[in-house]
């Protein structure tokens, strides 16, 4: 980890105030810090906070119902004090998100062309017809073929990878320091995923900016990430370079979501499960919120918040009995 | 081992996608089909798992839907336990094999009527086939297949709604049994599901399998999920099997060209930094396939023939690469 990390997180907390009075707490005390030019990986599983972690990046949590707290340092600033002029002068420029669905997230009434052009012209100024050959040039940087035609086509004409393709050229129309994926690859099939995931290496390289990649897919993780931070409930349970977290996991949901991935490599007689279901984030438990499903349970579990700390170096966990393998041998 | 219990000859299903006939008149343009499956012949044997895996649009789900009977078969013809699937003269018996063949589909959001309570849901196939007389007797039954898929006899009283998709998924499996069905055709039964989710499902779908002997017919795109759960697995590519193999031996020693590339496109846990085929290219548009072997335009061993002729399925590969040549390793 360098000097000055690119974007700092220092105790994110975001909450929802419901209709109905209700508060939802998605988010608690998360701390992270991305590198220039490395690739952080968020993973967990639906509801844990790792979208919602990114929108509240990107300023994009609506204003009424979501509580925010903390700080988001990018360059110097706090993204979360900031006007929102300036906020949306970073947003598409300095900071670029592509999302999981690509058709939703892509204008069907207008060409993909203008879609391109619109961000440049917004950010960069100049001629209409400048920003048309960057637009083509950007085309071709993610290999769309004849990009010169393509330019003019409407989504709907383009395949789901392609849709995607067009997504990654948006995002990097400005030449973003900082990259938030969330789910890229996830509608999409797994030759294509592959193809999007060797795309999103091959740019990185050439432009040095910083990914934060949001996947459910441990798999996605191991192939592109360099750092790796597990969500659970809202909380950041572990974080660790990628390689250490795939061999010595020191959180036990880490342990439980490794062993629950089917294996290309060999056949298991019975994947591991865990076992139960995450909490109801409106009422969270007091203490570790893995708990109720974890087989290492202490009492001293339930009374107190464990605090993230460090395992070895660079590898934090949240858990009072890491080291875990004293527990197994 | 007696005559499989399902069997496949030369399944064939074309869809018209023309332009409405008033457009075609005015506009211009002519009938246009699409030919979602060709060809397909496979067995599947008592108490095993056949898997087909394939692409989105590689008519894996269309095959699915003609083995149940969904979706009548433009040729070919679907025998289960020795009924025609087709055959008008066989309605009768087909009605009473009807009961032992079930389906468990991708979405379980949308596959549970949201306005019938769960023992309206799972008591429907008791009830259709007159299995159970007595309404305490019925209710028993939803009792039981409840507890067997890992839900609580009590929860027959709820709605779908306040169910997660994992447990939605579990009561799709106990209405899959209420008709004590042998035959299960499970489509994308996991793809909606988290992965620690999607290994309790994986887990309860085996030991209900070694339970019951039941046979399944499995639909996945994610090939790990099939590895873990197939004994014989179909590879489909632009609607055709191009290469059928015991799940073990395809997974070591792939030989289409095809399956080769789809298995180095998952992404690796392991990171063993395997060789691997590039991806190359797109599926092709279905509806104007090149001529010969669909797969000609990404294969590395393409030669003239494979883009004249269809190759035929011989000793489990469809390839004229593999079929007439040595392969190089």
């Amino acid at each position: 980890m360098s000097a000055s990390p690119l974007i700092e997180i220092k105790d994110l907390r975001i909450r929802f105030h419901g209709d109905d009075g209700r508060i939802t707490y998605a988010v608690d005390s998360v701390d992270l810090s991305v590198a220039n030019g490395a690739t952080l990986g968020l993973v967990g599983e639906s509801g844990c906070g790792k979208s919602v972690t990114s929108l509240a990046i990107m300023g994009l949590l609506p204003k009424q119902s979501a509580e925010i707290s903390g700080a988001i340092r990018f360059g110097g600033f706090d993204l979360l004090t900031m006007p929102d002029q300036t906020l949306r002068d970073l947003r598409g420029n300095r900071l670029a998100m592509i999302f999981q669905e690509p058709m939703t997230s892509l204008n069907p009434s207008f060409t993909i062309g203008d879609q391109i052009i619109e961000t440049i012209l917004r950010h960069r100024g100049g001629s209409r017809k400048s920003a048309r050959e960057r637009a083509i040039e950007l085309l071709r940087r993610v290999h769309i073929p004849s990009p010169e035609r393509r330019i003019d086509d409407y989504p709907h004409k383009l395949s789901g990878g392609m849709r995607q393709r067009v997504m990654i050229a948006m995002a990097l129309a400005c030449d973003p320091r900082l990259l938030i994926a969330d789910e890229p690859t996830t509608a999409l099939d797994v030759t294509l995923q592959a193809q999007i995931l060797e795309l999103m290496r091959e740019l990185k390289a050439a432009s040095g900016a910083a990914i934060i990649l949001i996947t459910h897919d441990l798999g996605v993780v191991a192939e592109v990430c360099d750092e790796v931070a597990v969500m659970y409930a809202g909380e950041i349970v572990e974080r660790a370079p990628v390689d250490e977290l795939f061999s010595a996991p020191q959180h036990p949901y880490t342990v439980g979501l490794l062993g629950s991935i089917p294996r290309l490599d060999y056949r298991a007689e019975q994947l591991a499960t865990i076992e139960g279901m995450v909490p109801n984030m409106a009422q969270p438990p007091a203490g570790c919120r893995f708990a109720a499903r974890c087989p290492f349970v202490l009492d001293a579990c339930t009374r107190a918040s464990p605090p993230l700390v460090e395992v070895s170096v660079g590898h934090l966990s949240r858990c009072i009995r890491a080291p875990l393998e004293l527990l197994v041998s | 081992m007696s005559a499989p219990f399902v069997q496949a000859t030369n399944l064939r299903r074309v869809f018209d996608v023309s332009k409405p006939w008033l457009n075609r008149v005015l506009e211009g343009g002519h009938l246009e089909y699409l030919k979602a499956v060709d060809h397909v012949t496979f067995d599947i044997r008592k108490g095993e798992t056949f898997a087909l895996v394939g692409e989105s649009g590689s008519g894996k789900t269309t095959v699915a839907r003609m083995v149940v009977g969904l979706l009548p078969p433009s040729a070919g013809d679907v025998l289960i336990d020795g009924v025609s699937m087709t055959d008008p003269r066989q309605a009768l018996a087909r009605r009473r094999l009807r009961r032992r063949i079930q389906m468990i589909f991708q979405d379980p959001y949308a596959s549970l009527n949201p306005r019938f309570r769960v023992d309206a849901i799972i008591s429907e196939p008791i009830r259709a086939f007159d299995l159970i007389q007595g309404e305490r007797d019925i209710q028993a039954r939803v009792g039981e297949l409840l507890s067997l898929v890992g839900l609580h006899p009590d929860d027959r009283l709820k709605y779908p709604h306040e169910f997660s998709g994992g447990q939605r998924q579990r009561i799709a499996i106990a209405r899959a049994l209420a008709s004590d069905a042998e035959f299960i055709v499970c489509d994308e039964p996991t793809s909606a599901l988290d992965v620690s989710v999607q290994a309790q499902i994986l887990n309860l779908m085996r030991d209900l399998q070694d339970k019951f002997g039941l046979t399944y017919m499995f639909i996945s795109h994610n090939l790990a999920v099939v590895r873990h759960m197939a004994s014989r697995v179909g590879v489909m590519y632009l609607g055709r099997i191009v290469e059928i193999a015991e799940g073990r031996e395809l997974f070591a020693n792939p030989r289409m060209p095809y399956t080769k590339m789809l298995l180095g496109a998952v992404p690796d846990l392991a990171m063993s930094g395997r060789q691997r085929i590039p991806v190359k290219g797109e599926i092709p548009n279905p509806i104007n396939p090149p001529p010969g072997c669909a797969f000609n335009p990404r294969c590395p061993l393409a030669f003239d023939l494979c883009r004249r002729e269809t190759p035929e399925l011989i000793d489990g590969v469809a390839c004229h690469a593999v079929n007439t040549a040595p392969v190089p390793a």
